[in-house]
């Protein structure tokens, strides 16, 4: 196991993390990933089933037409639709680098670790029992099933006697994924549900509608902030427990905020696109590559390149099989995988 | 001297990193042979290769004549026993068990133990002391105790050679004489040639026969502890200066102290 | 009695015959209470009338047609995920490998529901050509995880092969979300209750797909049973005992993927089994393989028997499938297991 954990001394860490703190590449990487965001937004508006040139985009926004049957498309699909990518992403890049910062744990991810599975279930327990349930609720059910999923997974590592290794977190995740997708399937056959549950949690952010966006924008918003200000506690605590309350870093206290935020995060995303793995596991990783270990660099910079990910991700799943769509989180997977065989076989000395 | 081993430019590496480049070098019947050199000197690969668990890149070696990567992995379980430095021990497993284990390479898929085999046990079991505990749990015992058996394992094989990467690691000082001292009874009564890797240079003078001294993956020296245990090699070797004596229990060299040929003044 | 064998030994054989014995004997007790579950109940005097062959037409009908094949698949699966995860478990020397968990089991999936999808669920002989299907699947899988795993110099390590095999596993649900869209309802339906573990072959077909594959493979494993204890010893040890570990380790492994293969092409998505038998067997009888094969495909069998009667009864009309009644009962012993072990 020794291998998994950090090659590096924790003196060599702090060392690390101070050289490789990096605000003005930070600040670039920001600035053009959020360019670079808008340039995606702009094209995959006009991409579709339907084709859109830019100016009636430009037009729609400015000089909105309610009887220009294309603006009405910009509007009411395409633009929240567009939006929910970008917010799916943040949110489950954010919540990804909270957990690998907090647990030193390289393959932590909310997918691999049955905060996904949670939230579906909750989820099916909504489509079955309480069937057209105002939104918010879903919403709420959604959170409440993100923190069932990891209070078991995280709950076992801290029972045993060696803490989290990336081996115990994974396997923990893959069993609690398991039991809740074993009991949602349970509840789907049950209540014939199934179908409508695969479409919709296939289905991506197609069917997100400013109703939505409305309440879940705001929550996100909040927790980007509260993650912003407890980035440099994740910071120290990255550097390992001892560390960290040798330096008089408050680390229980950081841990249950950044738990916390994990939580909302991870359950609203999935409330919005499903249970879509790895973006969680694979943005924090590209981000340090590019701004370093300092996490007040990686939680934003996560945060506009999980935005991208998921915004693109979500324009190949519409036009690679147009008329048809491809679900998003397989599409992502197809990616995923393949990285985390990669960190996998290098030992996963990444973080 | 007959040899139990004979080693032939071989060249071993892992990851691309070569470990060993060029080294030649035999190994007496019937002697306990001990392999001294400091960390990362290539001493563990030499032994991991000769054990088989790696591959020479090139050279041969040769077991009693034969060169080991013709022979049938078996035949070569039943005249070379190798003791790895990390013997894993699985739970629930008795002595008897585990030492039966060692009756490995001779039998076939089915079938129980043969009086053969259970003579050979028992007897390992006896030679190394632990008649007493034959059933008790392998768990429950303590670090010197566990090395007998793992020991006893490979006596078992009813091998001609042992070979052991470092026996006494992680023993401390009463139980590491224990074993070297069952060693050299093995030796003396059963005749087996023994080769092994050593850390501590004193034991090695103390029970060896016949020393190798190897320095980044090269042969430096190598003959009787007279002839190895020397200042000069010692300084080639460790960089260090040695005060050599006599060991009163088996005439060999030995030094109680040393001090690094580097330092330029002792603050003692 | 041999006169050479220590006292330890016979107790530990003593302990291994009780054990069996009495796992034979909930095993059959189970089979008559199974028998006599459903939505029509039959009292056991009349099951054990019906058997002996003075039973009513209609009891015969029920009993040898849809209750008895259906107890003996899930026995059969019972012990080839039983048998699967005790094999793999020694290859990977960690207790916590399942064909499940590393994504053999939705190899065999991934195969079987492409055959679903683009073939019918009704040809006849489809039956003998899930279980061949389910081993490519299977199959190919592995090879995926192995190739992944292997690193030269260094063999394949149990941590990466586990970790590699989540990833696998991760993936091929993936691909088969996306063509579980491109059903219609009514194969959608079905591929959904198949995923989800429910012994759906409930006729003679699909023992006679099913048995050959266990007939075959459970003894080779058996046979292979002292390899499997020293590979336990580790692998420096092992080659020094003479053994081909590279090659007595793709072997196994092959077996392996053939008992869950055939298993899970029948079962669909049963989960933990392979874990929880062979872990209840070491814990019961100690490390020694010649014990723990035979005892762990016995509670393997007496496991799932238990979760598809259970299924069966828990929401009657209802079925509820053995995969979830097994995963809702494996996933906290797994769990527990995880929070107690020391790796």
């Amino acid at each position: 196991m020794s291998k998994f954990n950090s090659s590096l001394t924790d003196k060599e860490q702090v060392k690390a993390v101070k050289n490789t703190a990096k605000p003005v590449r930070g600040t670039v990487i920001i600035s053009g990933g959020i360019i670079f965001l808008l340039c995606a937004f702009a094209v995959s508006i006009s991409l579709g089933a339907a084709d859109i040139n830019l100016s009636t985009i430009w037009n729609a926004l400015f000089n909105f037409d309610g009887s220009v049957t294309q603006h009405q498309i910009i509007w009411e699909l395409r633009f929240p639709r567009i939006i929910g990518a970008a917010i799916v992403g943040a949110a489950f890049s954010v919540a990804g680098a909270l957990m690998q910062g907090m647990t030193r744990n390289p393959l932590a991810d909310s997918g691999l670790l049955g905060l996904n599975a949670g939230a579906v279930m909750m989820l099916a327990i909504s489509f079955s029992f309480f069937p057209g349930l105002p939104y918010v609720y879903v919403v709420l059910l959604s959170f409440f099933g993100a923190a069932l999923g990891a209070g078991i997974v995280y709950g076992i590592g801290s029972m045993s006697r060696n803490g989290l290794t990336p081996l115990r977190l994974v396997l923990a995740g893959a069993a609690v994924t398991a039991l809740l997708t074993a009991l949602s399937e349970g509840i789907a056959l049950y209540f014939n549900v199934g179908q409508d549950m695969a479409f919709w949690y296939a289905g991506g952010v197609s069917s997100t509608r400013w109703s939505h966006l409305a309440i879940i924008t705001p929550i996100v918003i909040i927790m980007l902030f509260i993650a912003m200000r407890i980035s440099k506690s994740i910071t120290i605590l990255s550097l390992g427990e001892e560390v960290a309350v040798s330096l008089g870093e408050r680390t229980v206290r950081t841990k249950l905020i950044s738990a916390g935020v994990i939580v909302v995060l991870a359950g609203l995303a999935v409330s919005v696109v499903g249970a879509v793995s790895f973006v969680g596991l694979i943005v924090p990783h590209l981000t340090r590559k590019l701004v370093g270990y300092d996490y007040r660099w990686i939680i934003p910079v996560s945060a506009v390149v999980g935005a991208i990910l998921v915004v693109v991700a979500d324009l190949f799943a519409r036009t690679l099989n147009a008329p048809f769509e491809i679900p998003i989180g397989a599409l992502i997977s197809l990616i995923g995988v393949p990285f985390f065989l990669y960190l996998a076989r290098k030992g996963g000395k990444a973080i | 001297m007959l040899n139990a081993l004979e080693i032939n430019n071989i060249a071993v590496g892992y990851h691309n990193r070569s470990v060993i480049n060029d080294l030649s070098v035999t190994i007496p019947k019937n002697k306990i042979t001990t392999i001294i050199g400091p960390n990362g000197c290539g001493k563990s690969t030499l032994i991991k290769t000769v054990s088989r668990i790696l591959k020479a890149e090139k050279g041969t070696i040769l077991l009693d004549g034969k060169a080991i990567n013709t022979l049938d992995t078996r035949e070569i379980a039943k005249q070379m026993a190798i003791l790895p430095q990390t013997a894993e021990s699985p739970g629930g497993l008795t002595v008897f068990e585990l030492v039966s284990y060692g009756r490995f390479p001779y039998r076939k898929a089915l079938g129980s133990l043969s009086k053969e085999d259970y003579n050979y046990i028992n007897w390992a079991i006896e030679v190394t002391g632990l008649a007493d505990f034959s059933d008790r749990e392998i768990s429950d015992m303590s670090g010197g105790q566990r090395q007998r058996v793992w020991i006893a394992m490979s006596l078992a094989q009813g091998t001609e050679t042992l070979v052991l990467d470092e026996p006494t690691t992680y023993l401390d000082l009463a139980h590491q004489l224990d074993i070297l001292l069952l060693l050299k009874k093995l030796n003396i009564e059963e005749h087996r040639t023994i080769i092994m890797v050593l850390h501590d240079l004193n034991h090695a003078s103390r029970f060896s026969d016949y020393m190798i001294a190897m320095k980044d993956g090269n042969l430096i020296t190598k003959g009787s502890p007279e002839e190895v245990m020397t200042h000069n090699n010692l300084r080639t070797l460790f960089n260090i200066e040695a005060d050599i004596q006599e060991c009163p229990y088996s005439g060999h060299p030995i030094f109680t102290s040393y001090h690094l040929s580097s330092q330029d003044k002792n603050y003692e | 009695m041999n006169q050479y064998k220590p006292a330890g030994l016979m107790k530990k054989q003593r302990r291994a015959a009780a054990v069996a014995s009495i796992f034979t004997v909930l095993l059959i007790v189970l089979f008559l209470v199974s028998l006599n579950t459903g939505v029509i109940r039959i009292d056991p005097v009349t099951v054990i009338k019906t058997i002996f062959g003075s039973g009513e037409p209609r009891d015969e009908l029920l009993l040898f047609e849809f209750r008895l094949p259906r107890i003996t698949i899930a026995v059969l699966i019972g012990m080839g995920l039983a048998v699967s995860g005790a094999v793999l478990q020694g290859i990977v020397k960690n207790p916590l490998a399942d064909p499940g968990i590393i994504g053999i089991n939705a190899g065999a999936g991934l195969a079987v529901m492409l055959f679903v999808s683009y073939f019918s669920t009704e040809l006849g002989n489809s039956v003998f050509i899930m279980p061949i299907l389910a081993f490519i699947g299977a199959g190919a899988a592995a090879v995926v995880i192995y190739a992944f795993s292997y690193k030269k110099d260094e063999g394949v390590s149990p941590i990466r092969l586990i970790l590699v095999g989540v990833a696998v596993a991760a993936g091929i649900s993936a691909l088969m979300i996306v063509l579980t869209l491109k059903l219609d309802p009514r194969t959608y339906d079905f591929v959904a209750t198949w995923l989800a573990g429910s012994i759906w072959g409930s006729n003679w077909n699909f023992v006679l797909a099913l048995l050959p594959w266990l007939v075959v493979l459970i003894p080779f494993v058996y046979m292979k049973s002292r390899v499997l204890d020293v590979l336990n010893l580790g692998d420096h040890t092992a080659v020094s005992l003479g053994m081909n570990l590279e090659k007595e380790r793709r072997i196994l492994l092959a077996a392996a993927v053939g008992l869950a293969a055939a298993s899970v092409s029948v079962s669909g998505g049963i989960g933990f089994v392979g874990l929880i038998a062979p872990h209840m067997t070491r814990r019961l009888v100690g490390n020694k393989h010649k014990y723990v094969i035979p005892i762990c495909a016995l509670i393997g069998a007496v496991l799932v028997l238990t979760a598809d009667t259970l299924g069966r009864v828990i929401l009657q009309p209802a079925e509820i499938p053995t995969g979830v009644v097994v995963a809702i009962i494996g996933a906290p012993y797994f769990l527990y297991l995880l929070a107690k072990l020391n790796d």
